[in-house]
């Protein structure tokens, strides 16, 4: 061992708290980045196996409108147009009590069409017995796993709820399928014969799709268009990849969000190492001059102190990688669960560990550490071989750059404003942007930290006295130190600041929406087990009962659907509007009046702000849609405000929708009260007209929107997990820079103790040192935070999700930033304060 | 000759117990064999009619479907020729099988819905190509529900998917009766229509198969149809014409114990008259007393025979290529009472469907003496229980 590897396993040796914290911060800023991309990767993995699993070995597909297809196309196909490979298919959502609710995904098929999609359900299997299946009123097979879970076997019966409306299914027998990614997208899945399913959701003569195997070149080519020449209107016939891709495309912009905000965490990570590495070699600078006046190599040191960055790196990243996973598994359920509220059902049976993740977030882990200690190596180069104490040196350089730092913020955050205002619609230019004006405002830093003591030492002085002056020149004495850590002090808070009052306004912006959008006193739906959008569609005769309910008013009805476009799932909404609901539209475009009118008698649309935003269309425009007239053009007669969908919302007066969809259910209900009714009684009552059969989700106007809230609440729950993270990432740097600055003065601090300062003043001397730094950074991190919600909200969120928030800034929110740094920045004196005051000063005066 | 369809019964027996071995590219499976041993129980006939005694024939109505039998049949085979010497057989077969008996009203269905159904439709197609020295052959099978399969008798049409049999719509009769199949590379469209009237077999159109009550079955047969219309195989249609044969049969149980499979001729003569033989084999290699045939006169008078009047030798042999079984490949058919002297020889020795349940069913030449003269002659020969011996000994 070389005796400068020695010195430095020594002082590592001996420092075990400095590094354990490098570690942690690696460790802390890769765990966040794995994590994230974990439960992304797991929710796309979860999303490509339930497509790829439930659509076996499918080449194309046919869809239709909301009501699916006529199981006569089917026969067509393939009695007139001879496409054996073909398959039915009836699909659907349900759960079980015996499965604790869990989303059952309801499949119809015909087993004799399955060999050539799904061979695992065509039989032969030595459970599933297709006579018996087709002979068993209501039979059901069951993977064998789930029916486990379920504690039935075959011949038991399985109580369904399909719709609101139990469904007691008899077990026929268990699939097994052969291959792992079969088994495991299918492991929620409950089979049953085409007709069964039918009869489940109440749609007999009605297929959700046709699925197809089609072979490539001339004679796939001609199949297809022998299929083509047979579809009814508003039937799509499309390659199975194409669906997939257009709605796993729809997760771009909030998957980009999730990792912006990961990536922030990684920067902290890096504030982090960076200033440990500079620490360790600037507490060593003389021990390297000597070792350099003796005779040791610059290609020695930069081994040594870049092998101590390699293992320091090494060792952060594997504890990272190992927490990135843990944490992954619990933030994969918040991803799934966002994705299930915001677009579409998506069950994730657990973490999926690619490695390509880990080896990403590996390289990202080593990498940054190194980048990071880059500075720290050059530094410990630059040792002169004699040992003079030259940290006036390094702050001399220091302060010589504060104003260049400056200058380059200034560009850098001038150049992110640029690239925000560019008119695109990029939304990761918008997080470029973002970052830029971020870094910026973190280089402006030490100019403001300098500018801000100075204002303030005169205060200080007089207030505090000597000791208040010395604790304020003391910042900018060491402004190497004290810099980095303001910077990531005000990054830290002005990013939880910035989330904060972005979360803040949104959830106004909702709640007022929701307070004018809830009109109606009662709203009905049946019990969806995947989303909170109502989905299904109630018994007729349970509507017209519920509808005759003395007390009621009024009635409004709505039906929902999702249309496959170009970009994704598109809502269209049957609305049968009593005139007392029409105040829930607010109109940003068009006026109410005319746009009811062409809503109700011309067979006009109502769109979303972020259908209007998306595809760039306003009142007086025309847009089309595929129904099942075929594609079908409609006039936009207004453009309300939606925080529902931010895929957009088109809505159409029932009258239309039942001119251009065969599909005359209803999905939900809002009534309207008589104005000496008591709601109470009404809900009573609407549960008993609807009938033991229709289960329901009865909720008064202020249930539904809390429960909405609740919703949006869970929507956020992530951001605040990764805004938590980054701030305790922050946090530690802050920490660590902040005592290692403290335990550095400790001979500063030994001399002033032998001229007979008590510990006491010490404590004082090093809180209000700590405290200066915070309160310079909870001041500076409030505009920044500011900057950054305004760029979150006018930018970020238009760009990603195509709605305007109303900003709304709590000036609670804001003392708690001021409050929350200069806490952490008291916090972290604390222990060299105490250790400072503790020490005899002799001891603190002698050098390591 | 009822016997001719026990394979088909098989594969309906394999489909109840799961659909493997579909397509074959899969072994039939010992699976199907035990479903086909517990469907062929009496237990099984649960529910069913039975063919006990001889009854009227009612038509068009006997055309169509008999659901409350357990299984039925619509078997067409042909041979055929082009105007250039091109020489093609085809066999195409409508297989009816119930998954379980009518329900107590009669009905077909479990459940109100389009596709409820007791009712699963099995197709074979094959096309020999004695040019090519091809042999293509296709098994579909189908749910009767939805439009899919189906069978009725007036407007006549017995259908699985694109494949199809359909008479006029309107006179109630199923002649002339246009068949329809394709496949990936072969197609068959023909119009048929018979040159002499139906043949009711056995007694009085009740063929019994063995001693028990019951295992028999409704049998009658067209033995000479006039075929013409077009072959294509690879994709190359040939105008063609020549001569077909129909056999309509339905059963609930038919086989016995010991019997372990059978040879089945359906010969056309030049002399205008038809010969039908089958001989079911014992397990000891033996020919089963049920074995039975007829000879059909040139002017439709049909003459039964019975297991003592045919002797049948087989004069070559043929391993299959797919599991090494052996066939009889090449045949001398006498019956003395007739003064029928036959040499039978195969058009192509490989005429093997694989299929769900493997058996040979192919075209056949014929040469010999009828009453000392010469005479020649065309058919189809169907061999059973040779390939796959476990499944061919317990399904008999």
């Amino acid at each position: 061992m070389t005796l400068v590897a020695a010195a430095s396993r020594r002082w590592a040796w001996r420092h075990p708290g400095q590094v354990a914290l490098t570690v942690l911060g690696v460790a802390l800023g890769v765990a966040v980045v794995v994590a994230i991309d974990l439960a992304i990767q797991s929710s796309r993995a979860a999303f490509q196996l339930s497509t790829e699993a439930v659509a076996g070995r499918a080449t194309h597909r046919i869809d239709g409108g909301p009501s699916g297809l006529p199981e006569s196309l089917f026969t067509r196909i393939r009695t007139d147009v001879g496409l054996r490979a073909s398959a039915p298919v009836v699909e659907g959502w349900g759960s079980s009590e015996a499965l604790e609710g869990t989303a059952l995904r309801i499949l119809g098929v015909d087993p004799f069409s399955e060999r050539p999609f799904r061979p695992w359900l065509a039989g032969g299997g030595p459970e599933l017995d297709v006579a018996v299946l087709l002979t068993t009123p209501d039979g059901v097979v069951l993977p064998g796993p789930l029916a486990e879970r379920a504690g039935v076997q075959v011949g038991d019966t399985l109580v369904l709820v399909v719709e609101g409306r139990t469904r007691p299914a008899v077990v026929v027998g268990t699939v097994e399928p052969d291959d792992e990614l079969a088994r495991r997208g299918l492991a929620d899945v409950v089979v049953a014969d085409v007709g069964t399913v039918q009869g489940f959701l109440d749609r007999p003569g009605r297929l959700s799709r046709i699925e197809l195997v089609v072979p490539d070149g001339p004679r796939g080519a001609a199949a297809l268009a022998a299929v083509s020449a047979v579809l009814p209107p508003g039937a799509t016939l499309s390659p199975v990849g194409t669906r997939a891709e257009t709605l796993s495309g729809m997760l771009r912009a909030f998957d980009l969000n999730l990792t912006a905000l990961s990536l922030l965490a990684l920067v902290f990570g890096m504030f982090l190492i960076y200033n440990a590495m500079t620490f360790s070699v600037v507490q060593r600078r003389e021990l390297l001059g000597s070792l350099r006046a003796l005779g040791v190599t610059r290609g020695e040191v930069i081994r040594t102190v870049g092998g101590e960055a390699l293992w320091t790196a090494l060792a952060g990243t594997a504890l990272g990688l190992g927490a990135g996973v843990v944490l992954g598994r619990g933030l994969v359920h918040l991803v799934t669960r966002t994705i299930n509220d915001l677009y579409f059902v998506l069950t994730v049976q657990g973490l999926t560990v690619p490695a390509s993740v880990l080896v990403k977030g590996g390289l990202l882990g080593v990498g940054a550490t190194l980048l990071a200690a880059w500075p720290a190596v050059r530094e410990a180069v630059q040792a002169p071989p004699r040992a003079a104490a030259t940290r006036s040196l390094v702050e001399d350089r220091v302060r010589r750059l504060v104003p260049r730092a400056a200058g380059a913020g200034v560009a850098l955050g001038a150049g992110g404003a640029g690239l925000l205002a560019v008119p695109s619609r990029s939304v990761l230019l918008s997080f470029v942007g973002l970052f830029g004006v971020l870094l910026g405002a973190a280089l402006v830093t030490p100019l403001a930290t300098v500018a801000f003591v100075r204002a303030v030492t005169p205060v200080l002085g007089r207030t505090v006295g000597i000791l208040g002056t010395l604790a304020a020149r003391g910042v900018s004495a060491a402004l190497s130190r004290t810099a980095p850590a303001v910077a990531a002090l005000v990054v830290a808070v002005s990013v939880t600041v910035g989330l904060g009052v972005m979360i803040q306004s949104f959830r106004s912006t909702v709640v007022e929406w929701l307070d004018h959008t809830l009109q109606a006193d009662i709203y009905v739906s049946p019990p969806s087990p995947v989303s909170s959008r109502a989905e299904g569609a109630l018994d007729p005769g349970a509507v017209e009962r519920m509808a005759a309910v003395g007390g009621v008013a009024g009635l409004s009805t709505y039906r929902g659907t999702e249309l496959l476009t170009d970009q994704g799932l598109l809502r269209v909404v049957a609305l049968d509007l009593d005139p007392r609901g029409e105040r829930a539209f607010r109109f940003l475009d068009g006026r109410a009046e005319t746009a009811f009118a062409r809503f109700r008698g011309d067979g006009a649309v109502l769109v979303s702000e972020p259908y209007a935003y998306r595809n760039r269309v306003g009142v007086g425009d025309t847009i089309r849609l595929s129904t099942d007239r075929g594609p079908t053009a409609f006039g936009v007669a207004g453009v309300f405000r939606d925080y529902g969908s931010e895929r957009g919302v088109v809505m159409m007066a029932r009258s239309t929708w039942l001119q251009v969809y065969d599909d005359d259910r209803v999905t939900s209900l809002g009534f309207f009260l008589q104005d000496d009714a008591d709601v109470d009684s009404v809900m009573a009552e609407l549960r008993s007209a609807a009938g033991p059969n229709q289960a329901l989700v009865v909720r008064s106007n202020r249930a539904l929107r809390d429960a909405s809230l609740e919703v949006f609440d869970r929507t956020f729950a992530i951001t605040a997990v990764l805004r938590a993270l980054a701030f305790v990432v922050a946090f530690i740097g802050v920490l660590s820079a902040l005592m290692a600055l403290q335990l550095e003065r400790g001979r500063e601090l030994g001399v002033l103790r032998a001229n007979g300062l008590t510990p006491g003043q010490v404590w004082g001397l090093v809180t209000t040192q700590t405290g200066v730094l915070g309160l310079v950074a909870g001041l500076l991190a409030v505009p920044t935070g500011l900057l950054l919600a305004v760029v979150m909200i006018e930018v970020v969120n238009r760009r990603s999700f195509g709605w305007t928030l109303e900003m709304e800034v709590g000036g609670g929110l804001l003392l708690q930033a001021v409050g929350l740094a200069l806490a952490g920045a008291l916090l972290a004196g604390l222990y060299p304060a105490w250790r400072m005051a503790r020490t005899s000063p002799s001891l603190a005066l002698r050098e390591e | 000759m009822g016997s001719r369809a026990c394979a088909p019964v098989a594969v309906l027996a394999g489909l109840l117990g799961g659909l493997a071995g579909c397509g074959g590219d899969e072994p039939t499976e010992a699976r199907a064999t035990l479903s086909l041993v517990e469907t062929l129980g009496g237990a099984d006939t649960v529910g069913y009619a039975r063919a006990v005694e001889p009854r009227p024939f009612v038509f068009p109505a006997d055309h169509g479907p008999h659901p409350g039998f357990r299984s039925e049949w619509w078997y067409y085979t042909g041979n055929l020729d082009g105007p250039d010497g091109e020489r093609f057989g085809f066999q195409f077969t409508l297989f009816r099988g119930a998954l379980a008996p009518p329900l107590p009203d009669g009905t077909e269905a479990d459940s109100a819905d389009g596709w409820a159904t007791r009712q699963v439709y099995l197709g074979h197609f094959t096309v020999t190509d004695a040019r090519r020295g091809t042999f293509r052959e296709a098994e579909r099978y189908t749910r009767a529900s939805a439009g899919l399969a189906g069978a009725r008798a007036d407007p006549f049409r017995v259908w699985l998917d694109d494949w199809e049999v359909r008479g006029p719509d309107t006179g109630g009769t199923p002649w002339p009766t246009t068949l329809r199949a394709r496949d990936s590379t072969a197609a068959v469209t023909l119009r048929l229509e018979p040159v002499k009237p139906l043949v009711l077999q056995g007694d009085r159109g009740l063929s019994r198969k063995g001693p028990e009550e019951g295992n028999a079955s409704y049998y009658y047969s067209y033995t000479r149809l006039s075929a013409a219309g077009t072959v294509e195989v690879d994709g190359e249609p040939v105008s063609v014409t020549g001569s077909a044969w129909l056999d309509r049969e339905w059963s609930t149980s038919a086989l016995s114990d010991g019997q372990v499979g059978w040879d089945w001729f359906a010969l056309q003569l030049s002399d205008g008259s038809e010969l039908m033989v089958y001989q079911l084999r014992r397990a000891d290699g033996t020919p089963d007393p049920f074995s039975a045939g007829v000879v059909v006169g040139p002017a439709g008078e049909a003459v039964s025979l019975a297991s003592g009047d045919v002797l049948l030798e087989s004069t070559g042999e043929w391993a299959s290529p797919l599991d090494g079984a052996v066939y009889p490949s090449g045949w001398r058919v006498r019956v003395p009472s007739a003064a029928l002297d036959l040499r039978v020889t195969p058009v192509l020795a490989d005429q093997e469907l694989d299929v769900s349940f493997r058996y040979w069913e192919g075209a056949v030449d014929v040469e010999g003496t009828a009453d000392g003269r010469p005479v020649s002659g065309r058919g189809y020969v169907e061999l059973t229980g040779y390939a796959g011996a476990a499944a061919g000994r317990s399904g008999g």
